[in-house]
């Protein structure tokens, strides 16, 4: 595709919904060329740099019947995506449109669907990010989704049909906000990854992506370990509730990109730097439902993991978990089924992964977890961490129901202390993993940076053949 | 600014209170800790406020989605 020469700098007085104008403020200033001269299709494509890498960019031209999606609109699209593709660069999408354009009749949602075709020949081969800056709804609401990462700023709003139509149909009051707006898409649907507070940070955020995953370095091989103490970071109590994220960011080498922050926050997944190199994070997080895994986490995870599998990025898996949450909701919301993905997820990839158990891994969802047995390039774990099917004194209440019974009351709690503590030892303890071979080594927390670093490093390095489906 | 509902996120008991109503507080502050999957696991307020409901007692067991307490925005 031949790229033609672009327009003077804009003034201040430009329409800030001009599509040109988003671009230019999306790319490293001064590197944007557009892919085609403007027109009225109602879309807009270039290539640029973002911190110095090469990327493609459309934007859908809201200045024009709402942004509204016609052929020749979708064909710049399209367009768009199949150079990214064929040039092995990201390529970003910025999102202002009212859906297909109903004066085009059914061809222009045979366009539409040329750009969903486009998103997933390019799926898993080269990243693709959405950046929603007003209403996407209709056609252009599956636009975003099918990429691998929504960004949405303050006026974002996505949904397959509006206000109106949900009123007519279900008799539902609902207005575009509370329909698909940032609060909505960013803690309840799980839609959109990241929300941002402006229009400005939307798009920062979109480069910040762009930057991890084109631009993923090669890690270091003298890590720097934090200043802080590792092992500091969680209670002294084992059986207390803490926040992951600040452990997470003492690993990162600076301020990473936690996705979908909100949504199913029991698992932290964030995109940032180890050592220089891009790691994506996974970590199971104690203080949201006491860090157990549920069918949302456990989707979540297992979309994230395979995103980076696609792009190559390293795993890093942070586990503190206490099982699968229990009860009726969570087996009638397919627990099973979505749960799956997440090992189908860990099974199937081939980019370096190392799984660090901080302080107990228990059950299922010790497997879920980047185990051993689903092919972790390593497991560490710190001194003092528990791996077994659950902890040592719900597990000899069990096992010595019959024997704790006939124990006078008064010699209960303390044989039950001692049954624990047998069992911990000869099941449960994180010697008898390190026998068996499921835990490769325990770490101290202050080797912890240069270990999990050297061990990805080591790996081969590999990058995951398949698409990324949002699951 | 909305009143902020801060609710169960799962089936717990509660086993500290460590507000009451009126009490300050800022974001990130513990409000209550609640007993589940043997653990103890505080509940946060999210941002900075007056606590505006209490609805709950230590040695209450909450269901997913109970109301525990109401935070007024400052």
């Amino acid at each position: 595709m031949t790229t033609v020469s672009v327009a003077p700098p804009t003034t201040p007085t430009v329409d800030p919904r001009d599509p040109e104008d988003r671009l230019a403020r999306f790319f490293d200033p001064g590197s944007m060329q557009l892919l085609s001269a403007r027109d009225t299709s109602g879309a807009l494509a270039a290539r640029g740099t973002v911190a110095g890498s090469p990327a493609v960019a459309y934007c859908t031209d809201a200045t024009i019947m709402g942004g509204a999606m016609g052929l020749d609109g979708c064909r710049h699209i399209v367009d768009a995506i199949d150079t990214a593709l064929r040039e092995r660069v990201p390529v970003v999408g910025i999102w202002h449109s009212g859906g297909a354009r109903l004066a085009e009749g059914v061809t222009a949602l045979h366009a539409v669907g040329e750009v969903f075709a486009a998103m997933v020949r390019a799926s898993g081969r080269v990243p693709q990010v959405s950046v929603v800056l007003g209403p996407a709804a209709g056609g252009a609401a599956y636009g975003p989704a099918l990429t691998d990462l929504v960004i949405m700023g303050p006026a974002g709003r996505v949904f397959v049909t509006g206000p109106d139509v949900v009123r007519s149909v279900t008799g539902e009051v609902v207005d575009q906000e509370q329909l698909g707006g940032p609060d909505t898409h960013g803690r309840r649907s799980g839609v959109v990854h990241v929300v941002t507070d402006t229009e400005a940070e939307a798009l920062e955020t979109a480069r910040q992506a762009v930057d991890l995953l084109a631009a993923q370095g090669t890690f270091a091989p003298a890590a720097e370990e934090p200043a802080v103490d590792l092992m500091a970071l969680l209670p002294e109590q084992r059986n207390r509730a803490y926040d992951v994220k600040p452990l997470v960011a003492s690993l990162l080498d600076g301020p990473g990109l936690e996705l979908h922050p909100r949504f199913a926050p029991n698992v932290v997944t964030t995109l940032g730097r180890l050592a220089g190199r891009t790691v994506g994070v996974i970590a199971n997080n104690p203080l949201r439902l006491g860090g157990c895994l549920d069918s949302a986490s456990a989707e979540k995870a297992a979309r994230f993991v395979r995103m980076c599998d696609a792009f190559g990025v390293p795993l890093v898996v942070l586990v503190d978990v206490p099982g699968y949450l229990p009860g009726v909701g969570q087996e009638w919301d397919g627990v099973v089924r979505r749960g799956a993905k997440l090992l189908h997820a860990f099974a199937e990839a081939v980019v370096p992964r190392v799984t660090l158990v901080t302080r107990k891994s228990y059950g299922g969802a010790y497997i879920a977890m980047n185990a051993r047995s689903l092919g972790a390039t390593a497991v560490f774990a710190w001194p003092g961490a528990e791996v077994a099917v659950m902890g040592a004194k719900a597990a000899v209440g069990i096992l010595h129901r019959k024997k704790l019974a006939a124990a006078p009351p008064g010699e209960r709690e303390a044989l039950h202390a001692q049954l624990a503590a047998e069992h911990e030892r000869i099941a449960g303890g994180v010697n008898r993993a390190r026998e068996i071979g499921v835990v490769d080594e325990v770490v101290e927390p202050a080797q912890t940076k240069r270990r999990l670093v050297a061990a990805l490093a080591q790996a081969p390095s590999g990058r995951g053949a398949h698409g990324n489906i949002p699951l | 600014m909305a009143v902020e509902e801060i609710h169960a996120e799962m089936v717990s008991s509660v086993w500290k209170v460590l507000v009451a109503p009126g009490a300050e507080v800022a974001a990130g502050d513990t409000l209550v800790i609640l007993e589940s999957m043997k653990m103890e696991i505080p509940v946060l307020s999210e941002r900075a406020g007056t606590i505006g409901e209490l609805h709950v007692v230590e040695g209450e067991v909450l269901q997913e989605g109970d109301l525990i307490a109401t935070v007024v925005p400052a």
